[in-house]
């Protein structure tokens, strides 16, 4: 009996080593990428010093320069995706989460999860066909608008999704009022899903800060005008990182480094936030 | 002690004329799905009482006092035949906004809305069907429906702290004083103290009695303990039928079918 015991006894040691090998051999290519971004992004930040984030770029193999106008290319493209796509976004989850069973209701969930998977650069091309053939030119807007239809269907799923899970007393209690379904909706709803609702937006806003794809045939890049009015092209980190790191001069791979660095510090400094807030999204 | 007749159980009669009934139903029959739930319930609930509707679990009281407010019809599956009246009007030919501002709802779990304070949460019914004007008026009305919900001197001094802070028996009444609020001129109370402890319990029960000089108040209550010391008449459902209605003094202590004394005495439910 005895040796039985010994036997499963090992056995779950065993399985335990197994476990933990395959986690690190999972988690190690993170670190791997996080810190050789860190080594070669880090001497480059320091090398260029302030200039690095205000400055325009350098010409080929002379000195670093900076990267100013990715930087504001990539708020001003974040932030006019935002202004497109969250209030369309928040009022389709609205109206998922308030008609789950009628035929567009279920259409939209359905369409908005083939969405989230949408190769990006297909919206990409479809923005370029929509936007950019007939204007002519690569545009600001034509690149938030393909960023604000990939960050649609995550704010749109967090919304009906946060307030599918408001208990239903809340919405009886609502309507036993007196109140509308409007009213129902954005004053009480709207308030109780806060949390959720933020969580998705915060989601949707780091998942466009990094993307590349959808900007390639849309935004078009400018690394040495910060900005020049909507309709001209304009630039942004990923797709500085991507234009620099096919060019053969080294200094133009550093400045693809620090770019980098400062692309994942960006991402970080938007994604820590919303993982610890997500521990409070409960009701 | 006579057993009173069904045709002179003004309980039951139809088309009663000179009595102005609070809630009066016709042949009500709501089906959930092929689910029959409630099956030909003709029931008239006059003014100014309390009216149990007494019965054990799943015998279809809760939803028979959500189709009152036409609550049901949030539930797709939900479907009702007959008719409802309330003050002699039938609730199927209002807007059922306006059929909720006229009969208000308390539920078995306490839902003050937690992301609210206190002022928001009585103020927020008056605020959006904008029955009072000023921030004055909204400000006395709070005071006043936290009065009546005696709920004041507890929180009088936290009127801007979030709902969620109270108490169970506290948030209960925080509900009933959000309902009071709008005057509505009838309260459904849907096993409001199944949730509470017994001291909370009392006191809940004690504003209903106060309430009812009021307005009219129908509770559900799986509890015929709570029917006896609450209300004034009470209707004994069981399987979706109304087996007996009368009063309460009456039903406890001669009850006319079988089945409601053996509810009663504790023999079923």
């Amino acid at each position: 009996m005895s040796d039985n015991l010994n036997i499963r006894i090992l056995k779950e040691k065993l399985f335990l080593i197994c476990i933990g090998i395959l986690t690190i051999a999972t988690v190690f290519p993170l670190f791997h990428i996080m810190y050789s971004i860190i080594a070669n992004g880090l001497p480059v930040l320091i090398k260029g010093g302030w200039s690095f984030l205000t400055g325009t770029l350098a010409p080929p193999g002379d000195g670093l320069g900076g990267i100013g106008p990715a930087i504001v290319g990539t708020f001003i493209l974040t932030a006019l995706a935002s202004l497109i796509g969250l209030p369309v976004a928040v009022l389709t989850g609205i109206y998922a989460a308030e008609y789950p069973n009628s035929l567009i209701g279920r259409a939209t969930r359905t369409l908005l999860m083939i969405m989230m998977e949408f190769p990006t650069i297909l919206v990409g091309l479809f923005v370029m066909n929509l936007v950019v053939l007939p204007m002519g030119s690569y545009s600001a807007i034509a690149g938030a608008l393909s960023l604000a239809i990939i960050m649609m269907p995550y704010v749109a799923v967090y919304t009906d999704e946060a307030l599918k899970s408001i208990p239903p007393k809340y919405r009886e209690g609502a309507f036993a009022l007196g109140l509308t379904r409007a009213k129902v909706v954005f004053k009480v709803l709207i308030g109780l899903a806060r949390k959720g609702i933020m969580t998705g937006v915060l989601i949707g806003i780091a998942k466009v800060a990094g993307e590349t794809a959808p900007l390639l045939f849309t935004a078009g890049g400018a690394s040495r005008v910060y900005f020049d009015g909507l309709n001209r092209p304009i630039g942004a980190i990923p797709l500085l990182i991507y234009n620099l790191v096919q060019q053969p001069y080294t200094n133009y791979h550093e400045i693809a480094w620090g770019a980098s660095l400062l692309l994942m510090i960006i991402f970080l400094g938007l994604f820590l936030p919303i993982r610890l807030s997500l521990k409070e999204v409960k009701l | 002690m006579m057993i009173a007749k069904e045709e002179n159980n003004i309980f039951l009669k139809q088309s009663n004329l000179k009595q102005n009934y609070a809630i009066s139903t016709e042949k009500l029959n709501i089906y959930y799905g092929d689910h029959h739930v409630i099956k030909d319930v003709s029931l008239n609930i006059p003014e100014k009482v309390v009216f149990a509707i007494m019965g054990p679990s799943g015998c279809g009281k809760s939803t028979m006092l959500r189709a009152f407010n036409r609550l049901l019809e949030l539930n797709e599956k939900a479907k009702v035949k007959g008719d409802i009246k309330v003050f002699g009007k039938s609730i199927y030919k209002m807007n059922p906004i306006k059929v909720r501002r006229i009969v208000g709802m308390v539920f078995q779990h306490p839902n003050p809305f937690p992301h609210m304070s206190i002022r928001d949460n009585v103020a927020l019914g008056l605020k959006l069907n904008k029955l009072v004007k000023s921030k004055k008026e909204i400000n006395e009305r709070v005071e006043w429906a936290l009065k009546k919900a005696a709920l004041w001197e507890e929180v009088k001094n936290k009127l801007d702290e979030p709902a969620s802070a109270l108490s169970g028996g506290q948030q209960q009444r925080l509900c009933i004083a959000r309902v009071v609020a709008m005057k509505p001129k009838v309260i459904l109370m849907d096993e409001p103290t199944s949730n509470l402890d017994p001291i909370s319990t009392k006191k809940i029960e004690e504003l209903i009695d106060e309430l009812k000089r009021e307005v009219t108040i129908v509770i559900v209550t799986h509890s015929p303990a709570q029917a006896a010391r609450v209300s004034d008449y009470v209707a004994f459902l069981y399987l979706g039928k109304l087996i007996e209605v009368g009063s309460t003094v009456d039903m406890f202590e001669n009850p006319k079918e079988k089945l409601t004394e053996e509810y009663l005495t504790g023999r079923m439910g």
